[in-house]
């Protein structure tokens, strides 16, 4: 943060207004970064030659794993009953940066146009939007792992689940033959939230020794704002149910991502 | 946002000089003139010194040599009269005003006002320095003691919890923030809000002001890009 000059920074009383004094030097101008890109400069990413492969399957709204190259993996997709499931935004993730070769249940591909297609379905059929696999893809590509909340990394993570739906653990399961539980799809899909404010993602730091089996709290929970700030009752309700996890808010502007926090505090009493 | 002192001594603790300035304004039985949207306080030399180092009014530049005169704001008026009870406010019949005369003449003339006198007076108890925030775009800045020995680390937004209550709201829309946060990002503070509740209290009176409750949140805006440079590689515990 900027260091006011000792000069200007208590001239509260003599009208003297912080960017006159010419310290606003602070924060540039931004340009936006969009308009850098001149036609056939847009960067393209590279196709990896080790890519990974699922199988994208309807009734979950996820993907199988088939095959797994790279690491992401440590940090990607759910377990259940010795398979990986990725959402679809993991899965859109890593179709973009082409890590990934994504099937239909008949084994043809499925293109990049229709993952796109599947994430603009109405109200959200899979769980993610637009706006948020915006969020998700940003702290992804900075290396924060980042989980569908209320959605355990494995089973065996269930214990440290510390929010208050431990429903998952009890009945969630899809079995060998691929059959769907319910219950797992209300888990993914469903939610406790009536509102547009809720929880969305729950965001780990960068961390090459990450463990599905015991992942830990989240750092923060991250939840989607609606078309509106929150009121200060729909905070407070989201924070009785985080517990001591802090909790982050997102809003999508144009393709710009914003995170807000709005933290309890008790300031001291001064002696 | 740590507090940034800027290295001189500081001398004694807030409430000692505050409680001072009311020990000496009560000897002189002080009474300001009430004027527009201010409250005129003539000083003696001393309450001169206290009301300085206690932040609180602005002198006024005159030629007088033996007297000195300061401007009070309704907050800092009503918050010497009615908590401190250090001062009578009169109007110009130099009759001393109630308390209850003194608030329906600043709620008359401030809109708002009680909102915003409650933020002033919640500070002020717990001993922060209070002082306006119009020229950052908000309702008050608040340092932890005076501006000469520390950099101002909060401004201060007063809003009210009840959705009918029109006259404070602020921050409706989320350009509201951006604008509000770069705004304090820029004079290197911390946006506080305080939302003021009247929890039940249905007429808006001195005494019913005393049962509200006030939540402190403080807002901030998180990059994920100067986290990350932060972050140690986590240690499996």
């Amino acid at each position: 943060m900027m260091e006011t000059d000792a000069s200007h920074s208590f001239s509260s009383d003599d009208g003297v207004y912080d960017c006159d004094s010419g310290s606003e030097g602070f924060v540039e101008d931004l340009v936006d970064d969009e308009l850098c890109f001149a036609s056939g400069d847009i960067p393209k990413l590279q196709f990896r030659k080790e890519r990974s492969k699922v199988r994208w399957i309807e009734e979950l709204g996820m993907a199988e794993v088939l095959e797994k190259k790279g690491k992401m993996w440590i940090t990607t997709g759910i377990s259940r009953n010795g398979k990986t499931y990725c959402s679809i935004e993991e899965t859109l993730y890593l179709a973009e940066i082409g890590a990934l070769d994504v099937l239909n249940v008949d084994d043809t591909p499925l293109p990049l146009s229709d993952l796109y297609a599947k994430l603009a379905e109405d109200r959200e059929k899979y769980g993610c939007s637009w706006e948020s696999f915006e969020v998700y893809r940003c702290l992804k590509s900075l290396g924060y792992i980042v989980g569908r909340h209320g959605v355990a990394w494995s089973m065996k993570n269930v214990k440290n689940k510390t929010n208050a739906d431990d429903s998952v653990g009890e009945s969630c399961s899809i079995t060998d033959k691929g059959n769907v539980d319910d219950k797992f799809i209300t888990d993914m899909f469903g939610n406790m939230y009536l509102g547009e404010t809720k929880p969305i993602f729950d965001v780990f730091p960068p961390n090459s020794k990450f463990r599905k089996s015991s992942s830990g709290d989240p750092s923060f929970m991250l939840c989607r704002a609606s078309v509106h700030p929150p009121s200060r009752q729909e905070i407070e309700d989201i924070e009785t149910c985080s517990g001591q996890i802090p909790l982050k808010f997102y809003v999508v502007e144009h393709g710009r991502v914003s995170f807000l926090s709005f933290t309890k505090v008790d300031l001291p009493v001064l002696p | 946002m740590a507090p940034r002192w800027k290295g001189k001594t500081a001398e004694e603790p807030m409430s000692v000089i505050v409680s001072k300035l009311q020990t000496s304004l009560i000897e002189s039985n002080a009474q300001g003139l009430l004027s527009g949207c201010v409250v005129l306080l003539e000083a003696l030399p001393e309450q001169t010194k206290l009301l300085y180092r206690a932040c609180i009014g602005r002198p006024v530049i005159t030629a007088e040599n033996d007297k000195q005169w300061h401007q009070l704001s309704f907050e800092e008026a009503l918050y010497l009269c009615s908590v401190l009870k250090c001062i009578k406010v009169a109007g110009e019949n130099k009759c001393a005003k109630s308390d209850e005369e003194l608030w329906h003449y600043m709620v008359a003339k401030r809109v708002g006002f009680p909102v915003m006198f409650k933020a002033y007076s919640h500070l002020r108890r717990k001993n922060w320095v209070v002082r306006a925030g119009s020229q950052y775009g908000v309702d008050f800045v608040a340092y932890r003691y005076h501006p000469a020995f520390v950099h101002s680390e909060y401004a201060v937004l007063a809003l009210p919890d009840e959705d009918g209550d029109v006259e404070n709201a602020r921050l409706k829309v989320w350009s509201d923030y951006h604008c509000t946060l770069r705004l304090c990002g820029s004079v290197a503070k911390t946006l506080l809000v305080l939302h003021i509740c009247r929890n039940g209290e249905d007429v808006v009176s001195l005494s019913s002001l005393e049962h509200y409750n006030v939540e402190e949140r403080i807002v901030t805006r998180w990059n994920p890009e100067a986290s990350r440079e932060n972050q140690t590689m986590i240690v499996k515990k």
